[in-house]
């Protein structure tokens, strides 16, 4: 009986030795793709920054300045963009920016607007593959890999929609990476362009050409593409954040595991041995 | 000729950044010629060649997909969807890419395709043409 429980707990320790070597891998995987990714996430810090600030001047300075990407229109539908990962096993990640995106899907909805959904990462569209909202688009397996052509297609996609007055907003739905141990699931307003600085008592010496708001509306694409690529390589780097940190808790508690399973296992080996000892001594008392 | 900042800024990486004499740059309204101290300017790019002539005198020709051009006192800096140096550009994969672009434009099943397969065109073809005036140079 002994012999059988301590091959169980042999077999046991295998399988989960062979796990741990696979989240231990995993681990190290992350670990280098969310160094790559972070660095591609500061690279495109400065372009934004300029872009957005260039985008605030021509709103500000600008007299009289107008354009249908600053007001919020009556109707139209809203574009909900939700950003998650292409895989699993990476703890709450993906978990967490649904259910912030439903609750706004459900919240818009009571409020009588329609919904339509564009969907980045594998997870998200299998998510909302049965919603009933209309997809726009679902963009699989660019997290890693986007570049800002894809970004910019993805924008122009979302432009001409609106352009066409079927669209009144577009909200984004991300995860920041806070730090590599936190990652936050956002949601984050695009259009109507939010918190642009406006003082019209000032009048500009900037010259805009043709105009500002042909300047302004020619940014658009540029400053939708921007923030999509931004969230986007922002997010794929929270999902490696957030594997690396699941693979070691994952890696941490398999190393519990088989230490305990060791003691187990050498508590059987010595019950097995005193038994046999025992055996024998009784054995041998009995015919002495 | 004096000299004035420029910096060329595309999403992934800083481009360009140093000191040059002249900054041309093709706009929706024309060719529009820059030069140290000139007025607070902001403007559209299209996809269209840059030319730069550097402190030392020395030109540049580099080829921008789409983006726009801020004029300030203190720098000026071109904010760009992609750029690249007309000696980096790849002929093969530029001709490659404007063949693909004109058989979409033929099969584009609606406005959509259309607009943006002409927005690819346009941008192997400028590859093409600033790869071209480099030769030429």
């Amino acid at each position: 009986m002994a012999a059988s429980n301590m091959k169980a707990i042999k077999r046991r320790i295998k399988s989960v030795e062979s796990t741990m070597q696979i989240t231990k891998a995993m681990e190290l995987v992350s670990s280098s793709k969310l160094r790559k990714a972070k660095e591609r996430s500061e690279q495109a810090v400065p372009f934004f920054n300029l872009l957005y600030q260039t985008m605030s001047e021509v709103a500000s300075e600008a007299v009289g300045f107008h354009s249908a990407y600053t007001e919020l229109r009556e109707d139209g539908a809203a574009l909900l963009v939700v950003m998650a990962g292409d895989r699993g096993l990476a703890g709450g990640f993906n978990l967490n920016v649904f259910r912030l995106a439903d609750a706004r899907i459900r919240e818009l909805e009571q409020q009588g607007r329609e919904v339509i959904l564009m969907t980045v990462g594998k997870k998200a569209s299998e998510h909302y593959a049965k919603a009933t909202n209309r997809v726009l688009g679902t963009f699989d397996n660019v997290g890693e890999t986007i570049t800002t052509y894809t970004a910019l297609h993805m924008a122009q996609h979302i432009v001409h929609l609106f352009d066409q007055g079927h669209l009144a907003m577009v909200e984004v739905f991300f995860t920041n990476m806070v730090s590599p141990l936190t990652q936050e699931a956002r949601q984050m307003q695009v259009i109507p362009v939010p918190n642009l600085e406006r003082n019209p008592g000032v009048q500009s010496l900037t010259e805009y050409e043709p105009s500002p708001e042909a300047v302004f509306n020619s940014l658009i694409p540029q400053y939708l593409a921007g923030i999509l690529y931004c969230t986007v390589v922002d997010t794929y780097a929270s999902e490696q954040a957030a594997r690396r940190i699941a693979m070691e808790n994952a890696s941490d508690n398999a190393q519990e595991m088989i230490d305990d399973l060791s003691l187990k296992y050498n508590r059987a080996r010595q019950a097995s041995i005193t038994q046999e000892l025992t055996e024998i001594v009784s054995g041998a008392n009995a015919q002495g | 000729m004096s000299a004035f900042p420029l910096q060329i800024i595309t999403p992934e990486k800083i481009f360009f950044e140093g000191e040059v004499q002249r900054l041309i740059v093709r706009t929706t309204e024309g060719d529009v010629g820059i030069l140290a101290k000139h007025e607070k300017y902001v403007a559209a790019l299209p996809s269209g060649p840059v030319k730069i002539t550097m402190a030392d005198g020395t030109e540049r020709i580099a080829a921008l997909s789409g983006g726009a051009v801020k004029v300030s006192p203190e720098r000026t800096a071109i904010l760009a969807n992609a750029v690249e140096w007309a000696e980096d550009i790849d002929v093969d994969w530029a001709k490659r890419s404007e063949e693909d672009a004109r058989r979409r434009v033929e099969n584009s099943q609606n406005q959509q395709d259309l607009q943006f397969a002409e927005m690819k065109l346009q941008r192997a073809l400028n590859r093409l043409r600033v790869s071209s005036m480099q030769d030429k140079k």
